[in-house]
């Protein structure tokens, strides 16, 4: 829960879907999973982990006293980031020209093209600030994280795949694989 | 850390013996050496309602034997697609679990039933309707009855016996593979109080059996107990709610002399060669079933798994790190008790009453390789939430590892992942690594269950279930 | 429940809609509405836990939960004439998380091991039935919680507890190698051994 120190932050930003935008945005987001080359969100860098919520209203308990409408689905984008939120929204809009334009370009107030500074601008002017953070391992960037799976990978492979070779074949399939 | 004791002092429900069915809440024993389970469908639905209404006199069921034990017992179990050639309501029908609905073979891909593992290379019949399960002193019994359950059937047109799965126990009730089975079950407040140090649950006041309802439907579960009957678990509606439980039948085959075969050859660079003490690594327990976080050099020569207190044992504060018993070993996976952390809060659960009984013929000892016979391990187990009880025990801490800190080693005694990458590690000094993995544990058929209550059965045979 | 069924997944993420998963991440996006009392009362509790760590022990101790957040929603950004609103009659909770493991296991863990913590965030929201015993609070969850349409993972394979290791093991690995081009195969052996034994937990 070190937000202030800690090196990953969290990024969410809340918008307003444009009357009638809703279905085309919701298939357009629902198709993503299953485009060519992955989620378009393993290129922005810095991402760990994120998401895209429609919000179709707030909650209204059957115990709150009088609704609270929000007026119009939102579009809520979270995310889970290296360094600031500020850095990384320039890299979204920097990074998703083809995405952007169909999510947030379906957004009220969302400049024109919905790419670059100006999309940036708008992403920051929708953030919303994070109460709370709690992060497992908030020092570690995307790349350090799966550079050390990585490591591990190997290490465990080749200690099932050497164990019963003697020492120095270890030695040397162990250099191999991690001579510094 | 142990659970919240509750703010009242409640007497335990007292579970209606004469309507739940037998071989439930407590096995029947030993001396049963027989188990044949017939699949029956039902391609008539008044057909079907006759047959049961005539068998349902014949179900037994809890209550004790005042005049000793019957030479054969029978009982009664359905699958969903049995509810509805039955004639059940639609508004009934949405009323039992999803998972119990989808059936086991639509959850083959979430239980690790891939491969040769998946449903289309079953050997029994992936859709089935009623599952009758009879227990016999001896195979004269079994034959005689078994008879007269045919004769019965062949007097109905519209019925029809699919298959029949006979299962017998072996010597020293050991499974397949050599270890004794069957012993360490959950202790059921109200029913089996004796077995509450080890098999049941720690509040402030010490070990108590767990909430009924936690595997007999119509009673309190754990999270509803201290609600005062108020908060019932979720059940069918009307009388098959009450009484009943939920079970999961499964064939598993064993690949006997792979598993030797496994433990001679991965032995060879074990400390010590010792085979024994690797094959006690893998399950948890010596082949007498002596548990090894309690006696890591041997088994003791005495153990009696049925002894009051013999799994009195937990694992956090004696070996945290799996030096006696292996983070991955069998016993610590399906029962991990006090190892995740946060005492038995994160796995009572997760608990099942397991009555499983082995089949097909041992293999000799002598044998040097495949003796081209099939055997194996007709697993079943009664729980009131296949999904919270077997499902997240089979998916969470069999098919995979990370709750125990194991990434993603699935328990060595089953099966590896199909790329043939999996390990286990045997933690000491230095730690082995028992791999890659083979699958010595094949998934030859399986049903989701409804076991009803005898009113209940006499509903449905009466059409007035709803 | 805006939740598709679940049963669709494979592995261990289980217990939720599709839209919720990657590999063996889950995600959790809830909101509810919070009473009067909750603009001062959550702020306090955000700092507190923030300033205190050891009080979040017990959530860092159950190791399946990557990132998580709380945040208190009070108003909108404007966004122009043709935006619905920026004022909002009440405060509202946004919770998100990303765990592993099923959803059921996650919740229990919630209920269960973090009773009053889970009664400290969520006390101020209509509706909230306890965080004990667990069928309603499941229930709770469930109806408050959104699928997400599009969710991704950098490391969708790698569970919380998976990543903790392996970030620990690295620089271990990295080290032995430093040392072991100078040692002999003989002292190779011995330093192999203890190198294992240590790193064993991380395997
Ligand atoms: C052919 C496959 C299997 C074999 C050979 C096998 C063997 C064993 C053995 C030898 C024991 C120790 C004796 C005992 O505690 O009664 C045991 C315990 C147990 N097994 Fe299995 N098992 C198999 C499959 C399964 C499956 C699929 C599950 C659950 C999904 C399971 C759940 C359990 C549980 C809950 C225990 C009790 C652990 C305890 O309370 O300490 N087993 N099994």
């Amino acid at each position: 829960m070190r937000a202030r120190r800690a090196q990953a932050s969290p990024v969410t930003v809340l918008t307003p879907i444009v009357p009638g935008e809703r279905d085309a945005l919701e298939s357009y987001l629902t198709g993503l999973s299953d485009a060519p080359g992955g989620s378009p969100l393993a290129r922005v860098p810095g991402t760990h982990f994120a998401r895209w919520v429609i919000l179709p209203d707030l909650v209204t308990d059957p115990k709150q006293p009088a609704p609270d409408p929000l007026g119009s689905p939102h579009l809520l984008f979270t995310s889970n980031v290296d360094g600031s939120a500020d850095d990384y929204l320039a890299a979204v809009a920097d990074t998703l020209t083809a995405e952007a334009p169909e999510i947030w370009g379906r957004c009220v107030g969302c400049p024109r093209p919905a790419t670059g500074a100006g999309l940036a601008r708008y992403l920051r002017h929708n953030a919303i600030g994070t109460g709370l953070f709690f992060a497992a391992y908030p020092r570690a960037t995307v790349q350090a994280v799966t550079a050390a799976l990585d490591v591990h990978d190997r290490l465990v492979r080749l200690l099932v795949d050497t164990q019963p070779a003697g020492p120095a074949a270890i030695r040397a399939a162990f250099l191999k694989e991690f001579r510094p | 850390m142990t659970i919240a004791t509750p703010r009242i002092r409640r007497t335990p429900p007292v579970p209606d013996l004469a309507d739940i069915q037998g071989g439930i809440l407590r096995a029947y024993g030993n001396d049963y050496s027989r188990t044949t389970y017939l699949f029956v469908n039902v391609d008539e639905t008044r057909a079907g309602l006759r047959w049961l209404g005539r068998l349902v006199d014949d179900v037994t069921s809890a209550r004790p034997w005042t005049a000793g034990k019957p030479a054969t017992t029978l009982n009664v179990a359905l699958t969903y697609d049995g509810l509805r050639a039955l004639g059940l309501s639609a508004e009934l029908l949405a009323t039992f679990s999803d998972e119990f609905r989808a059936g086991m073979a639509a959850r083959a891909a979430q239980l690790g039933d891939v491969g040769t593992s998946a449903p289309e290379y079953w050997d029994t019949p992936a859709r089935a309707h009623v599952i009758l399960i009879v227990n016999a002193l001896s195979e004269d019994d079994l034959t005689g009855r078994l008879a007269d359950l045919r004769a019965d059937l062949g007097r109905y047109e519209g019925l029809s016996l699919m298959h029949e799965e006979h299962a017998s126990l072996l010597p020293g009730v050991r499974e397949h593979f050599g270890f004794a089975d069957g012993f360490a079950q959950p202790a059921v407040e109200g029913v089996t109080d004796e077995k509450a140090p080890g098999g049941g649950v720690r509040d402030k006041d010490g070990w108590r059996g767990l909430a009924l309802g936690e595997f007999v439907l119509g009673y309190p579960d754990e999270s509803g107990r201290d609600s005062d009957g108020q908060d019932l678990p979720s059940a069918p509606a009307g009388p098959l709610g009450r009484n009943s439980t939920y079970g999961v039948w499964r064939k598993l085959e064993q690949d006997v002399a792979l598993f030797r075969e496994t433990l001679r050859t991965s032995a060879a660079a074990f400390p010590g060669g010792d085979e024994e003490k690797l094959a006690a690594k893998i399950v948890g327990r010596w082949r007498n079933g002596t548990p090894i976080v309690l006696s890591p050099d041997g088994p003791a020569a005495d153990f009696r798994g049925n002894d009051p207190g013999a799994n009195d044992f937990l694992y956090h504060d004696v070996d945290a790190d799996g030096r006696r018993c292996p983070l991955g070993a069998h016993i610590r996976r399906s029962n991990p008790r006090d190892s995740i952390g946060f005492g038995e809060l994160l796995s009572f659960r997760h608990r099942m009453l397991r009555r499983g009984v082995p089949y097909g013929p041992p293999l000799p000892p002598e044998a040097t390789g495949p003796d081209g016979q099939q055997r194996g391990l007709i697993f079943v187990c009664y729980v009131a939430s296949i999904s919270r009880q077997f499902e997240s025990v089979q998916v969470q801490w069999l098919e995979d590892g990370n709750v125990f800190g194991l990434g993603h080693d699935k328990d060595f005694l089953i099966r590896g992942p199909a790329d043939g990458s999996g390990k286990m590690t045997v933690p000491g000094e230095p730690p082995f690594f028992l791999g890659p993995q083979p699958t010595f544990v094949t998934t030859r058929g399986g049903q989701y269950l409804f076991v009803p209550g005898i009113t209940g059965l006499g509903a449905v045979a009466a059409g007035t279930a709803g | 429940m805006t939740v598709s069924e679940p049963g669709t997944a494979v592995g261990t993420a289980t217990g939720t809609g599709a839209g919720n998963i990657d590999g063996q991440a889950i995600a959790i996006t809830v909101f509810s509405t919070v009473k009067w009392w909750g603009k001062h009362w959550l702020p306090l509790l955000f700092t507190t836990l923030r300033l205190i760590p050891p009080l979040t022990r017990d959530l860092r101790k159950l190791s399946f939960i990557h990132f998580a957040r709380w945040t208190l929603i009070r108003e909108l950004p404007a966004n122009g004439d043709t935006a619905p609103r920026t004022r909002l009659r009440y405060p509202h909770l946004f919770f998100e998380s990303n765990f592993n493991d099923g959803w059921e296991e996650y919740i229990d863990a919630f209920s269960y091991v973090l009773t009053r913590g889970m009664s400290l965030f969520w006390a101020s929201s209509y509706g909230f039935p306890g965080a004990l015993p667990t069928g309603p609070f499941k229930d709770y969850i469930h109806r408050n919680e959104l699928e997400a349409a599009h969710y991704y993972s950098a490391y969708p394979e790698a569970t919380a507890t998976m990543v903790r290791k392996a970030l620990a093991l690295a620089p271990a690995v990295a080290d032995f190698a430093e040392r072991a081009v100078r040692l002999s195969p003989a002292e190779f052996e011995g330093a192999w051994s203890a190198f294992l034994t240590d790193a064993q937990d991380l395997l």
